[in-house]
């Protein structure tokens, strides 16, 4: 009977385990492969950490979430425990208070403290970054410090600092020596809560971080769209690190107890100055990142560019890139109005045109971007930006389904759009988690212009959706469809063409299709925004963009159609020759670029979005 | 014990709303060991916390040698302090607790272990540098924390009520040791107790507080003969106090009986308490003695019985070697010099 | 001591500043219309009038759905484990609660992503299954996926406390329950899971508030359908640029959660 017990008990001991540590050494064993593939093992290599070590995003990350952590750490365990002792002597009402508010943060959840912080920061016009995300690591950290040292404060004899000051200590003294001594364990366990917080925080960096300040998670966290085990090596490394330090911490105490007390010292220097060092490594490199350079701001789509491209940048004009990325054009003007400053932006043609109303662009001098020459006449002077005053042409493209040519019937693909509904393909296709390209599916399928303000037509493409939604069961993906649509997950998706080029490159049973009844003929382009500072630099950034070398290779990592004629020719030539979202369709009359909403059109059309995605 | 070491002078303390010191006026004198006595709550360890510095009065002075110190920092005072439960450092080991001060004020090394060491033999450690704190018995754990206040050399040494948390035999023994220590090392003692057996054995001077206030300052003589009131009277030792008049000098009167007593300088026919110890009560025959009464209950004490002998009026509490049995009709003899006579008390 | 009173000034302040304003911001970005600003603001309910519709209406009750799902099935899953846990000797005690921590000490996003790649239609579950010859299952962008990726992320919250106050429990008390003629059965309803109720209700707690409130992982695993009131309040602040009605929602899962920790609190005090 007890032996059956414990049997039992093992057993599903190690099935809970084996759970919580599946995807731990699912990560780690494919930061091995030898292919891009996070589902499929093709052999062992060490290519990722490699990638790794010349990825200059995700070191620049490590930094980041490094320092910060270790300083978040140093100065909410100081905070923290000092106001922890001083809580002990403090008047009864005053405790309470302190100790309730102190609880909010922890029983707050962490998106409302993350907002709460975020609002305070933009109101009071602090420039997001690294300030505010230390600020915040602080605010959020200090609780668990205090939580964790003041039942240690408090269960010490109440006369011990009088003792020593009585034996002629002074406060502080009495402090260090006695106090600080004999609940170090208590501030041991904060201060190593407080850096596990700080360093995999997510949702409060998110939320407060920016001007190109990223930690880990966010870089992880935007590198949805070609997710690679890059990542994966990183955080090997990361998890080495940790079982490391896990097993030193659980072996110093053995260590001291054997060696005399000398030796113990001793440790806690080593550790002390080891930490210090790290420290001050840490600081100097951060000095040393923006040493007197000029810096230009560049905030782009997430994976929308090849980044060597950047550091080839910065090296000829002798200056500092600030990369930021975002999700959607939606997102970058909520930043943009929330007061965040670029110099250079990279919206689509119909965001473009709102900027331009809403003054938040200049003018650009095109003398100084002699590049101009090998611009497509295709892409130049579109309904967003009549004679390009504004913008320079950047990638330009369709949207458009694509689907697994193995399941999908031929006969079925005439029917356009309307194959998103299709009963045949239930429960097997990706729509995109956009808007604007949702509701112009629904409108172009129902024969409407997809800028329609027509209130009637919104309601009418809004029950194409729900209705879509309903007998369809769509996954409303974002850009994790790259990589589902590569491994061939399911049948049909909405992509953008660029995207659709690059996964059809990648799988060739797919192929792309723009329905006749027309789609959305996009352009990205370049601008630059009116209180950019540094606008030499900002059209040497352009002019560098089209030049032909560097639109090639920007191409060829993105896998976007270029504007630049060369690098056009190319691809079309080359690694694209067949593939047919390459060449976005010009000719078709039912296609749109997208237009200027007014704030309540807009607003309509989000909220029905976001009820669409909601039932 | 001549000169004046501290003054008290008025000293108030409020915490929050509430009074806890109301005017305390005492002189403290080199050499001398004085104990503040009296019931918890009665403002004995705040006094004692303003003299070491731990509170600030909310009026009134402390002089030291003369000179005002009650804004003085602890750590800048010439005293040191034993607390109630040692407040020993617990990561220190035995050695290094003592040495605490010391080391504060970067005293040579050598010279630290010296004293280190010559203050562990006059507690009666030595060999113990190395143990740890924690793991000392009680009293063990006492005779560092008053090696760790001596070894700084102060002029005023502060006991908190030291041996309270040591039971009753180890009790006894370090209340001799402490006396000679005291002797030994010639500075002063204030100590802190609610024991008033503890308080008498040792001390040159006891002070007797009650809310707040000092009821009697005095040699241990002079408290238990001659309690100011009925307060005193009734927390030192045990004793009868009774309601009476005094009619004249040296003449006193209660339950309708006159006796003679030493007492003098009252009012005439002034209402005042007469305390008499029970020790100071004997049993004769009835005929032999104004007071008559019968035996109610006869307890053996070891050294002596209490008899509660009830009286037309009251009942006295007798002790004597005597034994008499219950029921028994007896008198009870008494000389002028055993009757205390006191001002009599609103409050009590 | 009175020279240490002082030390909690600075905090006083740092907590004044960044606790207590920003909980007041999001009060007034709720209750004020749009414009984004301290200086000009007008009051207004339409922020929670528009919470009122359905829809949204559905999005709470699918998010605290999902939140006392997860927490049930954590308390089920991760009670055994830590009173298991709890029965082993010191050092495999030690040794498997550090087992159970680690895994928290790893960047949640990345253990999201590698849940991604198992559940996937050609991840690497379905490709197992389909080397043993079976039907390969859809599981990710389901209730399935999302729990399990909740349920993965959030149960050492649940786990560690129920672990703690089992561990401290006086072993006597069940020999003595043992000793007054108790089965097991007894013996566990009767003394361990009431002495273990404090860390239960903590665990339920924790879990709790991580799981109705989480964004990251129900939009990974669930897709962009999966609307959570917590990716609710994301896109109203990060792609619809609402901050008042985004304000207006955290506020009011602020205040079902303190609301739910009160109650939770009450429970807790009635127990002892």
């Amino acid at each position: 009977m007890k032996k059956k017990k414990s049997f039992f008990a093992r057993f599903y001991v190690v099935i809970c385990l084996a759970f919580f540590y599946l995807p731990i050494l699912v990560t780690m064993f494919f930061s091995f492969n030898s292919s891009k593939s996070l589902t499929r093992f093709t052999g062992f290599s060490l290519r990722w950490y490699n990638e790794l070590l010349q990825n200059v995003e995700i070191s620049k990350a490590v930094y980041v979430s490094l320092s910060i952590a270790v300083m978040a750490t140093v100065i909410s365990t100081v905070l923290g425990t000092i106001t922890a002792i001083g809580l002990t002597r403090s008047r009864k009402i005053v405790k309470e208070i302190l100790l309730n508010v102190n609880n909010m943060p922890i029983l707050n959840p962490e998106i409302v403290t993350a907002i709460g912080l975020m609002l305070l920061f933009s109101s009071i016009g602090m420039r997001k970054g690294y300030v505010t995300m230390l600020l915040a690591h602080i605010a959020f950290c200090t609780p668990y410090v205090i939580t964790s040292v003041y039942p240690k404060v408090r269960s010490l004899d109440p006369n011990l600092a009088n003792a020593a000051m009585d034996l002629g200590a002074t406060p502080f003294q009495a402090l260090i020596k006695v106090i600080v001594p004999l609940i170090k364990e208590g501030i041991f366990a904060g201060a190593l809560l407080a850096f596990t917080m700080s360093f995999d925080d997510f949702v409060i960096s998110y939320f407060v971080s920016g001007n190109g300040v990223k930690n880990i998670s966010i870089v992880v966290y935007n590198m949805t769209k070609r997710i690679n085990p890059t990542i994966n090596a990183l955080s090997t490394i990361v998890i080495v690190v940790i079982i490391i330090v896990l097993v030193v911490v659980n072996l110093i105490p053995l260590l001291a107890r054997k060696n005399t007390v000398n030796m113990n010292h001793r440790l806690h220097h080593v550790i002390g100055l080891a930490a210090a060092a790290v420290l001050i490594g840490v600081m100097i490199w951060l000095g040393a990142a923006t040493n007197g350079k000029h810096v230009l701001k560049v905030y782009n789509a997430g994976e929308y560019m090849d980044l060597s491209l950047l550091e080839q940048f910065e090296e000829e004009n002798d200056c500092q890139v600030v990369y930021e990325t975002f999700e959607s054009n939606e997102m970058m003007y909520t930043k943009l109005a929330a007061g965040e400053t670029y110099d250079v932006l990279i919206p689509s043609d119909y965001m473009i045109e709102r900027l331009i109303k809403e003054e938040y662009l200049q003018y650009i001098d095109w003398n100084l971007i002699p590049n101009k020459k090998n611009l497509m006449e295709d892409v130049q002077n579109k309904s967003y930006d009549p004679g390009n005053r504004y913008s320079c042409p950047y990638f330009w493209g369709t949207v458009g389904i694509l689907y697994d040519k193995t399941v999908v019937d031929p006969e079925d693909l005439k029917d356009g759009w309307e194959l998103l509904r299709n009963p045949k393909y239930k429960g097997n296709l990706y729509m995109y988690d956009s808007e604007r390209d949702s509701f112009m599916i629904a409108m172009k399928a129902l024969g409407y212009s997809m800028n329609s303000t027509n209130f009637d037509e919104i309601e009418e493409a809004y029950q194409w959706l729900i209705e879509q939604r309903d007998t369809m069961d769509p996954i409303y993906a974002g850009d994790d469809v790259i990589d589902n649509m590569i491994s061939g997950n399911k049948a049909i998706a909405v992509v953008y063409s660029g995207d659709a080029s690059y996964i059809i490159s990648e799988n060739e049973n797919l192929d792309y299709l723009t329905p006749d009844q027309g789609t959305n003929l996009w352009y990205d382009a370049m601008v630059i925004t009116r209180d950019c500072s540094e606008t030499d630099l900002a059209h040497a950034f352009i002019d560098f963009m089209i030049s032909e070398e560097s639109a090639l290779s920007n191409t060829e990592e993105v896998g976007y159609t270029p504007t630049v004629e060369s690098a056009f020719e190319e691809m079309k030539e080359g690694d694209y020759a067949g593939v047919s979202s390459y060449i976005p369709d010009t000719e078709n009359p039912n296609n749109e670029i997208f237009g200027y909403q007014e704030p309540k059109v807009k607003q309509h059309y989000a909220e029905l979005w976001t009820k669409v995605k909601a039932q | 014990m001549k000169n004046k070491l501290i003054e008290l002078k008025d000293l108030t303390k409020n915490f929050d709303d509430q009074q806890v010191l109301r005017g305390i006026n005492l002189d403290i004198y080199e050499n001398e060991f004085l104990t503040l006595l009296g019931p918890s709550g009665c403002g004995k360890t705040t006094t004692l916390r303003i003299i070491a510095g731990f509170e600030e009065p909310s009026s009134g002075e402390v002089l030291f040698n003369g000179i005002e110190i009650s804004k003085l920092p602890p750590y800048k005072r010439e005293i040191n302090t034993v607390f109630q439960k040692y407040a020993l450092f617990p990561h220190l080991n035995v050695e290094d607790n003592i040495a605490f001060g010391l080391n504060l004020k970067k005293v040579d090394k050598s010279v630290i272990a010296q004293k280190v060491g010559r203050m562990l033999k006059m507690v009666g450690l030595e060999g113990f540098e190395k143990r740890d704190v924690t793991l000392l018995s009680g009293g063990q754990q006492q005779r560092v924390a008053i090696a760790r206040a001596l070894v700084n050399e102060p002029k005023v040494l502060l006991l908190d009520e030291p041996l309270g948390a040591l039971d009753a035999k180890i009790r006894k023994n370090m209340q001799s040791e402490l006396k000679k220590i005291q002797r030994e090392v010639g500075i002063t003692f204030i100590y802190v107790t609610h024991d008033q057996e503890e308080a008498l054995s040792m001390s040159d001077t006891v002070v007797v507080m009650n809310n707040g206030e000092i009821q009697q300052i005095g040699s241990p003589t002079d408290i238990y003969n001659e309690p100011e009131n009925r307060f005193v009277a009734g927390f030192i030792g045990e004793s009868n106090i009774i309601e009476g008049h005094m009619l004249q000098d040296f003449l006193v009167e209660w339950d309708g009986f006159r006796f003679e007593c030493v007492d003098k300088g009252f009012p005439e026919n002034e209402e005042i308490e007469v305390v008499l110890r029970p020790e100071d009560l004997d049993i004769v025959s009835p005929d032999k003695a104004q007071i008559t009464g019968k035996v109610i209950s006869v307890t053996f004490k070891g050294v002596h019985y209490e008899i509660l002998v009830e009286t037309e009026y009251r009942t006295y509490m007798v002790h004597t070697t005597d034994y008499a049995e219950v029921g028994r009709k007896v008198g009870l003899s008494l000389g002028p010099e055993d009757i205390h006579v006191m001002w009599k008390m609103g409050a009590y | 001591m009175k020279q240490y009173k002082h030390l909690i000034k600075p905090y006083i302040i740092w907590a004044a500043a960044l606790i207590v304003v920003p909980l007041i911001m999001i009060v007034l970005y709720a209750f004020t219309e749009e414009g984004n600003s301290v200086l000009t603001f007008s009051f207004t309910l339409e922020n929670f009038a528009k919470f009122a519709e359905s829809t949204y209406v559905n999005v709470i009750v699918k998010s605290f759905r999902l939140g006392i799902f997860t927490t049930v099935l954590c308390l089920l899953l991760g009670y055994p484990l830590a009173f298991i846990i709890s029965r082993c000797s010191e050092k495999s005690q030690a040794f498997l609660i550090l087992l159970v921590t680690i895994p928290e000490w790893i960047n949640m996003l990345l253990r999201t992503y590698a849940w991604m790649n198992l559940l996937s239609d050609n991840g690497i579950i379905n490709n197992l299954l389909e080397m043993l010859g079976m039907k390969p299952v859809s599981m990710m962008y389901t209730d399935f996926s999302v729990i399990v990726g909740l349920v993965c992320n959030f149960m050492p919250f649940m786990i560690i406390p129920i672990y703690t106050s089992l561990s401290k429990m006086d072993k006597s008390l069940i020999e003595a329950a043992y000793d007054l003629g108790a089965n097991r059965f007894q013996t566990f309803r009767k003394v361990i899971w009431k002495l273990s109720i404090p860390g239960v209700l903590n665990g339920i707690m924790m879990v709790f508030l991580l799981s109705v409130s989480t964004f990251v992982i129900p939009k990974l695993l669930g897709g962009g359908q999966y609307m959570l009131i917590g990716n609710l309040i994301e896109t109203q602040f990060i792609s619809v640029g609402d901050w008042n009605f985004g304000s207006a929602i955290s506020m009011i899962l602020a205040v079902i959660i303190i609301l739910f920790m009160r109650l939770m609190k009450k429970m807790d005090t009635q127990e002892e």
